[in-house]
This record gives structure tokens, sequence and C-alpha cells, in this order.
């Protein structure tokens, strides 16, 4: 026995990949609409690696992408600057080699996958066409390729036609049966769902000038905006807190969290509770690298609600918003995930960053807390804040403010914490009274009190309460 | 509870005359004593007289929440077979299983509210294949007025573009409501779903306060052609959610309209009847014709409105 061991001889294995991993499996950890994203953070990379450095206030002004679903193909075609050819090993190999320098300072592009995933996510053809000043050429990948195991080279051509500007166009063929249908019999939800994606993670981008068409209708942004109460006399306003930072990592640290409405009267919340009423609400926290989202209003634990002392989301939260931004010059930095739409839990900057959102939150939740029993006076505070800030003129009006170091927890850090009203006792003067009655007698109440039975409830409730005082204390 | 004067909503009854002709051509598909109607007839249980009037081999319930209301209903009741249910619609729907039972149900609320599309949606995923589903939700857009952001937050996610205003014209807010309601659809029941929804039907129209409805169908998609085929010469169809037709008709006295009678139909009809009225009926020529021409196209399912001394 022992003998015939000795004998065996155990070669190498192989460990080489299979193209069926790419193909079918990695393409399972992203969904549609997010490979579709990866398609537009390539066209904006493109952009940071062709445009001239500058500090416009719209650096992507001019540049424009088009996306176009048919129920037998997919394009997308921009006029962000092409792929050189000295990145033709980035762009179309299966992820990006260790040696690889950082080609696009500030980009998202980190993995060497995006493209390609999209590509195989969509179907087994695609025909990418790109110019970059002389060079001009087209790759083509075709379902015989993809079934080739040994064949990992793609055949290029000069293209046969020149484009009127520099950039790429890409067009996948062969859908996939189920993405055909998507596109065919799901078309108007679908779109919808990608622009509602579209217009709220690319928000910042295209509030700079970037301009996204699908299907030929143009996205508009959905900037989330917060209360901030600018100038006049000092004391108590409603203000976001914001920290700052940037690591010896060369990240950039921008955070926001506050008011994007008045918070809400205690019937809103009660009927949020029995029937939903909204359905796309501003609350929770956007999560931006690079500029583009990574998350967009998270409510749960990933983003520090009912963590440490925050409350879990609760729709009397509906109006709290927060925004963080990373930026780095080196997208391996950023605390993203190949998907390069949700979080590295693990990442030490974000672990510290979260602590700070969590201790932003805190100061809102408190205050909602405080001021639910009075919404309507706290309304006047929020309302009198005048119109919601962007991102952006938060961070222009920031400059103004007193910043204190944040020592410990975050080492070069610097926060504002706003001084929010407070109800001016803190120890209650007043008891919530409150009672349930018979739809038809409140109406009838009402119509005796107000002649109109379509009276709010807690202001026939309160009426009944200030009648029998008065007859009570005579 | 009060409520308006559902009687008197022309408009209104030209849209449930609609509806009766489109279960007319369903019984292409299936035979009508299959199936059951749900409704939420309001206190004279009109869409059920009516039904019952042409189709009486449709069993027929009527759900209703209010408990005065209720009464009226049962003081109103037009024949003994309806089933008067006292639940409140949610409830009622997260009840209701069909076990493979045709159901027609009428969502006809009278407001704008996002639970409106949920139940809407909750519904597609249960009925039985052949279904039929009509949801009339209100489309008012000086309702929305000033308002944008609230709209959004509260319909974003059915929106085609979610950080648009809501239009501020009647039939483009029909018209987003119609997408609103494809999208709730769509979401429902997506691609790989073997059932879908396919409309049949959208109108908009205003007895006072501008209102849409949409009549759609549940069915296979395997099937779907053999649907299509039973409603494609129907003078309303409108299976590929094209925009939704408005109802609009003008009020003539009895004697215009057996005056107006011996016209119809034919084509151009609104030049036709106003010259054969000899006189404007609305404020010029164009808005004239255009309502006479209403009157023509929808002149089968107009009723008269006589005073009767009882």
């Amino acid at each position: 026995m022992s003998n015939s061991r000795q004998k065996m001889e155990y070669l190498p294995v192989d460990a080489s990949p299979v193209k069926s991993f790419f193909v079918y499996m990695l393409t399972r950890d992203i969904s549609l609409e997010e490979s579709i994203l990866d398609l537009l953070d390539n066209c904006v990379d493109g952009i940071l690696r062709n445009r001239p450095a500058n500090s416009e206030l719209k650096p992507y002004s001019g540049f424009h992408a088009e996306i176009e679903l048919k129920k037998d193909s997919f394009m997308i075609s921009d006029n962000c600057g092409g792929i050189p050819w000295r990145l033709h090993d980035y762009a179309f190999r299966m992820g990006r080699p260790s040696d690889r320098k950082l080609d696009v300072p500030g980009g998202v592009g980190v993995y060497g996958i995006g493209m390609k995933r999209a590509i195989f996510k969509m179907g087994q053809q695609c025909l990418i066409s790109t110019q970059n000043g002389p060079n001009s050429y087209e790759v083509e990948i075709n379902p015989e390729w993809i079934e080739d195991e040994k064949e990992w080279h793609i055949p290029v051509r000069a293209a046969s036609k020149s484009l009127s500007e520099d950039g790429t166009t890409i067009v996948v063929l062969d859908l996939h049966s189920h993405i055909a249908k998507r596109f065919a019999e799901d078309t108007e939800s679908f779109k919808a769902r990608l622009n509602d994606m579209v217009a709220t993670h690319y928000a910042f981008i295209i509030d700079k000038g970037f301009q996204i068409r699908i299907n030929k209708d143009l996205v508009k942004p959905r900037p989330t905006r917060l209360a901030f109460r600018k100038g006049g006399a000092k004391g108590p306003r409603i203000q976001p807190y914001i920290f700052k930072t940037k690591t010896d990592e060369g990240v950039e640290v921008f955070l926001a969290v506050g008011f994007t409405r008045p918070i809400p009267s205690a019937d809103e919340v009660s009927s949020e509770q029995e029937e939903k009423k909204y359905s796309s609400l501003e609350a929770g926290w956007t999560v931006l690298c690079n500029e583009r989202a990574v998350l967009y209003c998270n409510r749960d634990e990933l983003t520090g609600w009912g963590e440490a002392n925050v409350p879990r989301y609760h729709t009397q939260f509906i109006a709290i918003s927060g925004i963080v931004e990373f930026k780095a010059a080196d997208a391996s930095k950023l605390p993203t995930t190949t998907t390069k739409r949700g979080i590295d839990t693990s990442s030490r900057i974000y672990l510290q960053v979260k602590n700070k959102m969590r201790e932003g939150m805190r100061i809102f939740t408190d205050y909602t807390n405080k001021w639910k029993a009075h919404a309507e006076e706290s309304r006047k505070h929020i309302e009198a804040a005048g119109v919601p800030l962007s991102f952006e003129e938060i961070k222009t009006a920031s400059e103004r403010l007193p910043f204190s170091p944040t020592k410990t927890q975050m080492p070069g850090g610097k926060q504002y914490r706003p001084q929010l009203p407070m109800p001016k006792r803190i120890e209650p003067r007043t008891r919530r009274i409150s009672f349930v009655k018979d739809v038809e007698e409140v109406r009838s109440v009402a119509e005796y009190l107000f002649d109109d039975p379509d009276t709010d409830a807690a202001r026939v409730g309160e009426e009944c309460f200030n009648l029998i005082l008065k007859e009570a204390r005579g | 509870m009060k409520h308006p004067a559902y009687q008197l909503r022309p408009n209104k009854a030209i849209d449930r005359l609609t509806l009766i002709d489109a279960l007319r051509r369903l019984a292409k598909l299936a035979d009508l004593s299959e199936y059951t109607y749900y409704g939420l007839g309001g206190p004279y249980l009109e869409d059920f007289r009516l039904l019952y009037e042409f189709y009486p081999e449709i069993k027929m319930i009527s759900i209703e929440k209010d408990e005065e209301t209720f009464k009226q209903q049962k003081f109103h009741a037009p024949c003994g077979t309806l089933k008067l249910k006292r639940a409140q619609f949610k409830s009622f729907l997260s009840h209701y299983e069909a076990k493979d039972r045709k159901s027609i149900f009428w969502l006809d609320y009278t407001g704008l509210e996002y639970g409106q599309f949920e139940d809407f949606m909750m519904l597609l995923g249960k009925v039985a294949a052949n279904s039929v589903i009509k949801i009339t939700l209100q489309a008012e857009p000086r309702e929305h007025l000033r308002k944008a952001k609230e709209f959004r937050e509260k319909f974003g996610a059915l929106m085609p573009n979610a950080s648009a205003d809501p239009p501020r014209t009647r039939f483009g807010f029909a018209y987003l409501v119609q997408q609103m309601v494809q999208i709730a659809s769509q979401s429902a029941l997506p691609s790989a779903m073997p059932a879908m929804y396919l409309p049949l039907s959208s109108f908009y129209y205003s007895d006072g306060t501008g209102m849409f409805t949409l009549t759609g169908v549940v069915c296979f998609r395997s099937e779907v052609n053999k649907v299509r085929d039973a409603f494609e010469s129907w003078e309303f169809a409108n299976l590929d959610w094209e925009k939704p037709r408005r109802i609009d008709v003008p009020m003539l006295s009895t004697k215009e309209r057996l005056h107006l009678q011996h016209c119809l139909p034919r084509q151009k009809a609104g030049k036709v009847l106003r010259r054969a009225l000899g006189y404007l009926i609305d404020r010029d020529l164009r808005s004239s014709e255009f309502k006479l021409a209403q009157y023509a196209t929808f002149h089968r399912h107009f009723p008269y409105f006589m005073k009767a001394i009882p």
C-alpha cells in the first residue's frame, strides 16, 4: 500500500479561469439596472480621462450618453472621449492586472470587470466601437468566442467609419431571453426604474452638466436637499450636522445630515402605518464615491440606523436625510464593493465615518422625538430655513461655519454641530390626550362646531376640550 | 356618510356602460356565468343594477366599509342575488382567494393615493386568468398644483420620470395616471410571470372633478393574442396603452336627442349634428362640434335623464 503511494506522481492542477465563470456566474452578483450604471461609470471615467483639469462649476457639460433599450438589442453610446488604444489591455481584459497603474484619477473603475459583466449580463453578441484621437477601432464578442474555453484573444479591427466626436458605442445583440422579455414586456416599469436609479445615483454628475438619455428621454437629476438656515441673528436654528476630513490615504470625506422637510405630525405617522402613503421618500443615507451614489436613501444598519443609540428607522423620521461623500484619486481606496453599488462594510474608513454618521443622525432623531408632539411649531422652524440646499450649496455655505476638531475618533477631522431649536420646557408642562371615536360621530361634532364635517379630527378634539375647560373654570 | 349625486354624473354613466360593452366581448373568451363581480358600488349600487340588467348570470358581491352607506345599500339592492359585504376593501383583499374562479373587480376609488395602487398590484397577483380589473382614480391636476414634491414623494416609485412635476392639464395628468397604472401592472406581473395585465380601454372625464379609468384583463402571456382578437374590433379598445380617450358629453334635451338620432352613426358627426340642430350648444363653433362629436361617439351609452314624479 505504502509503495503504491510513493509511485504516484502529482502533477500541477489547472487553476486557470473558465469563461463560463465570467459569463454566467459573475453576472449573478449584479442586477441588470446596476450593470447599466456600470456602463455609465465608464462614460464618466472617460470624461475624467479626457477632459482638461479644471474647477468649473459644470465640469461634465457638453458630455452625454444615450441608452437605447429595444426588444432585441441594447445600445449605449457616448461622446466621452473613447477608449485609448494604450488601455486596451485593461478595457477588454477580464479583471485588472495588479501592476496596472492608475489611469483615471477620481474615477471608479478598479476591478476591470464592469463593462464585460454588463455585456454578459445582457447577451451573447456585442460590438464595441470606439474612437479616441487617432485610434478608431472595433471589438466584437460573439457566442463562438464565449463558448471557446481556449481562446482568450478578441480580434480587433479598424473602425469602418469615423465618428464626429471621440466616444464609444456598445451594442449588445442576441439578448438572453429573460433580458429581451424585460425590455419588450416590462418596458415602462424597467425604464422608469432605470430612470429613477440614474436620476438618483447620478444626480450630482448630471447636476454638473452630464446629460443622460434613456430611449431619447433626458433624465432629470433628483438630488437630496437639506434645510440650512443661513445668516441672520445668532442662536438656535435649523442647519445640518457637517463633518469633513482628509485621510492619510488621500480620501476626502464630506458628510451632511439634516432635514429635507418638516417633521411629520402624529396623524401623518399613524396614517402612514395604516396605509403606505409615500412610495419614494428621500429619508435615509446616500453614500457617494467619487460623485456616484453607491447607496441611495438607505435606512438600515448599513448606514447606522438602529445601532449605538440611534433608533431604528421609523416613519416618524421621514424628514431625516444624510449624504456622505468619499473622494479619492485612487478608486481602490473607496469603500465600495465590486458592483460599485454597495458598501464594503469591513472598510476601515467607512467604519470610522459611520461613527460620525450616527453622531449626526442622533441630533436629528433627538430633535424629532422632542418635537413630535408639537410638529406644527417645529414646521415653522424648518420652513424658516427657506429653500433647502443641494449638497454642493451646503459645501459652499459650510465654509463660514465654525468647525471644531474631532481629535479622538477621527484625527484630522472637523465637525459642525448645529444648535437646533428645542421646545421651551424640557420637563413637559403639557399632556397628550388621544382617543379614538367613530368617524361619523367625529364628523357630526365637526359639523356642530365648525360647520364643516371634514375638519381635522385633532382640531375637533381640541375644541371639545377647550369648551369643557371653559365650562369647568366657570 | 354623504355622497355626491352619483346618479347625475353623465360621463361616469357612460363609463359604466362601456364596461357592459367590454363584458359582451369578454363572453367570447369565457362563459360569463363563471364570473363574480366585486364592486364598491356606493349607496345606490348603480353598477350592480346595470350588471343585473344586462348579465344576470354574473354573481355579484358589493364591499362597503361604512355602516350607514351599507344600510343604504341594503335599501337600494337591485336584486335578491346581490351579496352585500361590510368590510374594509384592504382587509377583504388580504382574505380574497380566487381558487381559479374568474372575477371582475371594479376598484372604483374617488381619490388618488399610493395605497390604492398597492391594492391594485396585490389584486393582479391574486386573480384567476381571464379576470377583469377596472380601476378608477382621481386625475385632477388642480389638486397637485404647487405640491409637486409631495406628489413625487407619494408616487415616485410609479412615475415614468420620478424627477418631473405632474402635468397641469387634465389630459396630461390622466395620461400620467395611466402610465402609473401601467408601471404598477408591470411591476406586479413582470415578464418572468406567466400572466400579464392587458389594457382593454381607458378614459378620462370630469363630472366636476377629473377622473381616470382603465379596464384590463389578466391573462396568460401565451394566450394574449386570443384576448386581443376578442377586443380588437371594439370601438373603444386601447390594447397598447395608447392615450386615454376623453368622455365629455353635452347635456342635450330629450327633444334634441330624438332629433339627432336619425343622423347617427356617421363620420365627422360634429359638423353634421351641428347643422342638423342649426345652433351652437356650447360657447363657440369648435367646442359645439367637439361636444356633438362626443355625443355621436357615446350616444348609445348615454342614459336619458328625465324628471319623474313618484
